[in-house]
């Protein structure tokens, strides 16, 4: 395994824009995460009326598209495991979020579109690749519940603020210099298609001769 | 001599239980030994904790990822099976008594399509298809539970006398459309020609069958070898980020058709769930991992 950053929440920022594309990273501190739709619809509202007791305390903080199970009780609220969803699903709402909130990290899996890649860049912020089927090693990083915000969605739409550990590990898949290894990967795969099509053409036609 | 409903209710529900919690041998023996073939470090690392994931998960009985996914059951029935009691009860009074039961709790992801509420109940859940095996005095069960991060990239199109050049093509752009966004490495199912629905049929059933096993038809069996390597050669990788591993395999199969002819790609992410059990009619069981 190649070495792990650790980040430290409460440091400053100047971490996060240090690291570049591969970088694998845990992290400490608060974090804010949900994977509902009407909860990133709710939070553009937030944005957009200045409302200081949600935009207070996520800005310049750190929004990932986490799943999270939390377990009520009648004295608590305690998350039994994490692990990330798709973030492409939210492409519509997240450079507004981004821009908004000021924020110095984000994550899920799969990578955000190039308006958002292009949000990222100009706000210093980074993306993080959650492993999808990690919950195992992620939820090992779950500290408490600071916050729940907007009860009346199921657990994982809920806006949670986490308090985390040594979480992670993740990979830095899009950097704020504006390196997506998504944008890359696709280009690269656009790129190569012809030639695949091709060798393929071409081992079929083998095979067709072969078989014939 | 007959299969009680009890025991379907409590296999079922089992069979889901273990999906969850367990990837199978043949793909955790996959990516172990795709930890010394990858060439890109950050798919190196990413197929490692992929492992590790995996191994604590069984060690310590957790869920290997949150997206539980719908559940979804193959009963293959044998002509010989008799059973006690309400069968298509028993699945759902099954899946309703683990969600209540399970250790940990899991997340409603059972949708109404229509309002988008989410719960651990709906109509036609669990999803079950049934088959029969002539002779058999047993009933297999397959579960295979479909979740977002592969069920929203699966697709399905009929063709009029298609080239294969053109069904490879089709299969080609469904990965290349999922791009980085299922979690790599990948399982593809492909069903070639019956109808709209036996296509999606073959293709699903496909995708389960046991790594290593090519098509008993050799030309779907070449055609598996040459689409498996033009994926990988996407450069995809695990989780998306790059590297040679994109995919685990391809599996196709067919059915006569008319001149029209379907063509069905169904995606199983790396945790590729799936678990299966025989209940025979004096109420053995037999466990079937692959």
């Amino acid at each position: 395994m190649s070495s792990i950053h650790h980040i430290n929440l409460n440091t400053t920022s100047s971490d996060i824009k240090d690291l570049r594309i591969g970088d694998l990273v845990t992290i400490s501190g608060s974090i804010h995460v949900t994977i509902g739709i009407p909860v990133h619809k709710h939070l553009i509202e937030c944005i957009k009326e200045n409302d200081s007791s949600v935009c207070e305390e996520m800005k310049g903080g750190c929004f990932f598209h986490l799943s999270t199970f939390v377990e009520e009780t009648s004295l608590d609220l305690k998350p039994l495991y994490i692990n990330p969803s798709t973030s492409t699903r939210y492409n519509e709402w997240m450079p507004e979020i981004i821009d908004g909130l000021n924020l110095k990290m984000v994550g899920g899996k799969g990578g955000l579109d190039q308006r958002s890649v292009d949000q990222l860049a100009k706000n210093g912020c980074v993306y993080l690749s959650f492993l999808g089927g990690g919950s195992p090693i992620l939820s090992k990083g779950l500290k408490r519940i600071i916050n729940s915000r907007w009860n009346n969605y199921i657990s994982q739409f809920r806006l949670l603020t986490l308090e985390v550990e040594h979480f992670g590990p993740a990979t830095v898949a899009i950097d704020s210099t504006g390196n997506s290894i998504y944008g890359n990967l696709i280009l690269n795969a656009e790129n190569k298609l012809d030639s695949i099509m091709n060798e393929l053409n071409f081992q079929r036609n083998q095979f067709i001769d072969k078989f014939n | 001599m007959a299969i009680e409903s009890a025991l379907i209710k409590k296999i079922t529900a089992e069979l889901y239980e273990k999906s969850l919690k367990k990837i199978p041998e043949d793909t955790h023996a996959f990516l172990s030994q795709a930890i010394n073939k990858e060439s890109n470090l950050t798919a190196k690392n990413t197929l490692k904790i992929m492992v590790q994931s995996a191994d604590l998960a069984k060690r310590t009985d957790q869920l290997i990822c949150s997206d539980v996914g719908i559940p979804t059951y193959i009963f293959k029935i044998g002509s010989k099976v008799q059973f006690n009691g309400p069968i298509k009860q028993a699945i759902q009074d099954g899946f309703k008594e683990l969600t209540e039961k399970i250790n940990p709790p899991i997340l409603k992801m059972v949708t109404n399509p229509l309002t988008h509420e989410r719960s651990y109940e709906g109509k036609d859940i669990p999803i079950v298809s049934y088959d029969v095996i002539d002779d058999a005095d047993y009933v297999e069960i397959i579960c295979s539970p479909k979740a977002m991060g592969t069920g929203r990239w699966e697709a399905i199109e009929a063709f009029v006398y298609p080239t294969h050049e053109m069904i490879e093509k089709f299969v080609i752009d469904v990965v290349m459309k999922a791009g980085s966004q299922p979690c790599l490495p990948i399982v593809v199912g492909v069903g070639v020609g019956g109808t709209f629905d036996y296509a999606a049929k073959l293709a699903k059933e496909s995708m389960l069958r046991p790594h290593g096993l090519s098509s008993s038809n050799p030309i779907l069996a070449d055609m598996e070898v040459r689409l498996l390597k033009a994926i990988n050669q996407m450069d995809f990788g695990p989780m998306g980020t790059g590297g040679d591993t994109s995919a685990m395999s391809v599996n196709i199969d067919f059915a006569y058709s008319h001149g029209f002819v379907p063509v069905a790609v169904c995606i199983n992410c790396w945790i590729n769930r799936r678990t299966s059990a025989k209940i025979y009619n004096n109420g053995r069981v037999e466990n079937l991992d692959w």
